[in-house]
């Protein structure tokens, strides 16, 4: 009997074990629909939305201020000099465009290896990526000096006879990004066409009707709109799959190409993308779990999500941690006088104190991820998450000014200090990424509707199965057991 | 179905005896080689005992990743990868010890009366010394061993009482050995191949032979895994869908590898650096040009485009036999890692790069197949078992 017992107790047991669905229980396609929608077509605009969206737009004006001024006056107004040639307008030009990978990540890859739980978080992941890449596009557009002939960047043929170098990554960059936001914009569109119909459906007053029938294209839900969309989507997927990979690579070899003691490195593509991931993970978590609990989403964006996004964040963590440990290891293996100074220049030089608190951000907060109460905490997640974010940022500095300020000629050897103008361009395109965030989430549905709906049912079987963990989900193979007394 | 049991099929034990055979026979040809040259016979000693520690650290790797994510991929194969994972020890430990031998002849940084003219190789003395290099061999060993044994039996326990807090403990190990696993390979990549060269160096290089072991792992499941589907009890589980799965990762491997070769090549040749271009340009050079070419050619280019095809990942048949070109490509490529690094004195001696893989091969698989029959080859208490024999054939 006692046998018994402990038998069923662990069939019990069992009976839970595995994910729980992605949608919260006792959601209906209707009730999903109404949910994600009511968001976007509600009449008046919550007080939160116009705070923060005002404050963003505060930001936006001091980016466009500077722009204005920068143009006007010339790049000289920020705090770059011939030894360090890349400083912020780098720095910020890769962090944003990390940023952007994990929106590609979940949209693309995770389709493809049929990981339901992105379902509900792809969508403003993918806006994400594309005000993020907007931001990131700023940065080197500007550097050139003189933004109004940045069109020389492209290989066409001009009167001048002058072409850019195909050798250069430079070069590859404007290709790769180009390409990127491309992609990403029409996988992002093209996801959005449904919803944009069941809205033009949804819509009360005319001009919303007229404006969200417009970008519908005319969607009819016909059975063949399906099939031939489904194909679409399931191609751009593929299409936007190498473009997780080639997109930092292309960034990794702005530095590695060249032969600079700290940016020459053959691990720096794999670690790049890892880092992209990494940065891209830690701000969808900094985006979703204020945007979660502010419009009560906690059904859609659960907890499993959460918890998902922690993991992948640690894995990735990690893989950037194994590119720093290597870098470390080789710096003293390659017994390179100028790699060896390079190393002992990051962590004890002038800029020590960003190396260790990049280690801090980057290395030792987030193995707190190891622990599943952590994992399920989206206070914790939240502050992991924003140590991530500044801990990238760190990474990008370190590699780019401790490793120019001290190159090969000691005589040209200088410190790096911005001026305010490096920080009104870098908080002003935080200001302007926010602003472009608020818009969407207020005009465009921030979740998938039509994904969700197709959860439903799946989520309707598992969490019956999980409501009563004393009653197996299916029947033990040996006939009926005796029910715990 | 409650009541099938599923044993390895009796035509195993054949293929065991066939696989002892072919190995003596390669062992005594390589053995006999080693009269004819003995620096030769152990570069080729190198590269058998590389190849088979890639499909047994590779599947070690497999076996950890697939109790991490789920997925019916994993559930289907699982006992494929854990028979490779458990030859770690004693028998590719064992495989090692000729390396140990053969030390001075391989490893130039072993030559004191060099090392004491050299300032580089000076430098790196505390690293590269033959003391430490044995005290890390111990610890890898120890490592992947303790690692293999605890997946083993907590799987076997598993198996025994179907109680799924064992499914949990192999997951909540599998996250920090992957880690180990990595940390460890990379190192081991660095002390017996990349030292080879002691004066070169590339921070890629551990990654770029971790996924040479994912190709060799994924390459070696499939062909075991077609060959048991021909027969009783598989015929009724594995379905295309396993296939598409295993083809589909060892699409993505062969980009990866593509992926860490290329970005090594190309930030070596433009930053073209006095210390590390000459590990290029000797593989570039007559000699081995062509070996450089077939790799790209038959280790990316022709798997790579055949397995775009859908239809072809979903049929074992012809799927095998991408399986098996790359298996022979991992060797080569293992090849064009070692040997380009010593003058060749005497082609004639070539042919042990041949004999050597299928000697040390032959023995492995004798004990890999052991293994195989040792344990039922589907684990049939885990949570997603019926999940994993008919989802993978709807997509």
């Amino acid at each position: 009997m006692a046998d018994a017992m402990k038998q069923t107790g662990q069939e019990a047991s069992n009976a839970a074990y595995g994910p729980p669905p992605v949608i919260g229980p006792g959601h209906t396609f209707a009730s999903v629909t109404e949910k994600i929608a009511s968001i976007v077509l509600r009449k008046g605009t919550k007080r939160g939305w116009m705070v923060g969206f005002g404050l963003s737009f505060l930001g936006m004006l001091m980016m466009l201020n500077t722009i204005t001024y920068l143009v006007f006056k010339g790049i000289g107004i920020w705090g770059n000099n011939t030894t360090v040639g890349w400083a912020f307008d780098i720095i910020n030009f890769v962090w944003w465009i990390g940023i952007g990978h994990a929106g590609t990540l979940i949209s693309a890859i995770l389709l493809l290896m049929r990981q339901s739980w992105r379902t509900s978080i792809n969508r403003f992941a993918e806006a994400m990526t594309l005000f993020a890449v907007a931001c990131a596009g700023l940065f080197p557009a500007l550097h050139t000096g003189r933004p109004w002939l940045d069109y020389w960047l492209f290989p066409y043929p001009n009167t001048m006879g002058m072409w850019p170098n195909f050798r250069s990554p430079l070069m590859w960059d404007v290709f790769a990004v180009s390409t990127y936001a491309t992609v990403s914009a029409l996988f992002w569109f093209i996801g959005l066409i449904p919803d944009l119909a069941t809205l033009r459906d949804r819509a009360t007053s005319k001009i919303r009707k007229v404006i969200y029938g417009m970008l519908a294209l005319g969607w009819r839900g016909s059975t063949r709109h399906w099939s031939r969309y489904e194909t679409a989507y399931l191609l751009l997927a593929g299409l936007s799959t190498p473009l997780v990979l080639s997109v930092h690579t292309i960034v990794s070899f702005d530095f590695s190409i060249g032969i600079i003691p700290g940016w020459h490195a053959t691990i720096f593509p794999p670690y790049f993308v890892a880092g992209a991931i990494y940065a891209g993970f830690a701000m969808v978590l900094t985006l979703g779990i204020p945007i979660r609990k502010y419009y009560g989403l906690d059904d859609f964006i659960t907890n499993r999500h959460l918890r998902n996004m922690a993991k992948v964040m640690l894995a990735t963590g990690l893989i950037v941690g194994y590119g720093y440990a290597m870098e470390a290891f080789f710096a003293w293996y390659s017994a390179n006088t100028y790699e060896a100074y390079m190393y002992k220049n990051r962590t004890t030089g002038p800029y020590w104190y960003i190396y260790w608190l990049l280690i801090l951000c980057n290395i030792a907060v987030p193995q707190l991820l190891w622990i599943k109460k952590y994992r399920e905490s989206t206070v914790m997640l939240f502050v992991i998450s924003m140590f991530i974010n500044v801990g990238m940022w760190l990474e990008r500095f370190v590699i780019i000014v401790t490793s120019l300020h001290r190159d090969f000629l000691p005589s040209a050897w200088t410190m790096y200090t911005p001026t305010v103008f490096d920080f009104t361009m870098f908080f002003g395109t935080i200001g302007f990424f926010l602003t472009l965030m608020f818009l969407f989430i207020r005009i465009l549905p921030m979740i998938s509707i039509y994904e969700m709906r197709t959860m439903v049912p799946e989520a309707k079987l598992k969490s019956e199965a999980h409501a009563s963990p004393d009653k197996p989900a299916m029947p033990p193979a040996g006939g009926p057991q005796e029910s715990p007394a | 179905m409650a009541n099938t049991t599923y044993n390895a099929p009796p035509a195993v034990s054949g293929w065991q005896q066939r696989a002892l055979v072919v190995g003596v026979i390669g062992l005594i040809a390589t053995l006999a080689g080693y009269f004819v040259d003995h620096d030769q016979f152990y570069r080729a000693w190198l590269v058998g005992f590389i190849f088979v520690l890639g499909i047994t650290l590779g599947s070690l790797g497999f076996l950890m990743i697939q109790y991490l994510t789920g997925g019916s991929w994993g559930v289907a194969t699982r006992r494929i990868f854990e028979a490779s994972a458990r030859t770690i020890f004693p028998i590719v430990a064992l495989l090692f010890i000729p390396v140990v031998v053969g030390m001075h002849s391989l490893y130039h940084w072993t030559h004191l009366e060099d090392v004491a003219k050299d300032p580089i190789l000076q430098q790196k003395e505390p690293y590269l010394n033959v003391t430490f290099f044995l005290i890390r061999a111990v610890f890898y060993f120890a490592v992947w061993a303790l690692l293999a044994s605890f997946l083993a039996k907590w799987a076997k326990q598993h198996d025994d009482t179907g109680n799924h807090s064992f499914r949990q403990r192999l997951a909540d190990l599998s996250g920090p050995g992957v880690l180990i696993y990595g940390l460890t390979m990379s190192f081991a990549a660095f002390d017996w191949v990349m030292s080879l060269d002691p004066h070169w160096f590339s921070t890629i290089y551990g990654l770029l032979v971790i996924a040479g072991q994912g190709i060799s792992s994924i390459a070696f499941t499939i062909v075991i895994a077609t060959r048991l589907w021909h027969r009783e009890p598989m015929n009724h589980v594995y379905n295309s869908g396993h296939f598409h799965d295993l083809g589909k990762l060892l699409f993505a491997l062969i980009m990866l590898w593509a992926y860490f070769s290329y970005s090594q090549l190309v930030i070596i040749w433009s930053g073209n650096l006095p210390e590390e271009i000459p590990w290029y340009l000797r593989r570039f050079s007559n000699e081995w040009k062509p070996l450089s070419w077939a790799l790209l050619v038959f280790h990316f280019i022709l798997p790579f485009s055949i397995l775009l095809s859908r239809g072809l990942k979903r049929n074992a048949r012809k799927l095998v036999i991408v399986a098996g070109l790359l298996l022979v490509m991992r060797v080569l490529d293992i090849v064009w890692l070692v040997a380009p690094e010593f003058k060749q004195t005497d082609v004639g001696g070539l042919w042990m790069y041949a004999t050597a893989p299928i000697g040390i091969g032959g023995i492995w698989l004798w004990f890999f197949f052991r293994n195989l029959q040792s344990r039922e080859l589907l684990p049939v208490k885990d949570p997603q078992f019926e999940q994993a024999l008919v989802a993978a054939s709807h997509h």
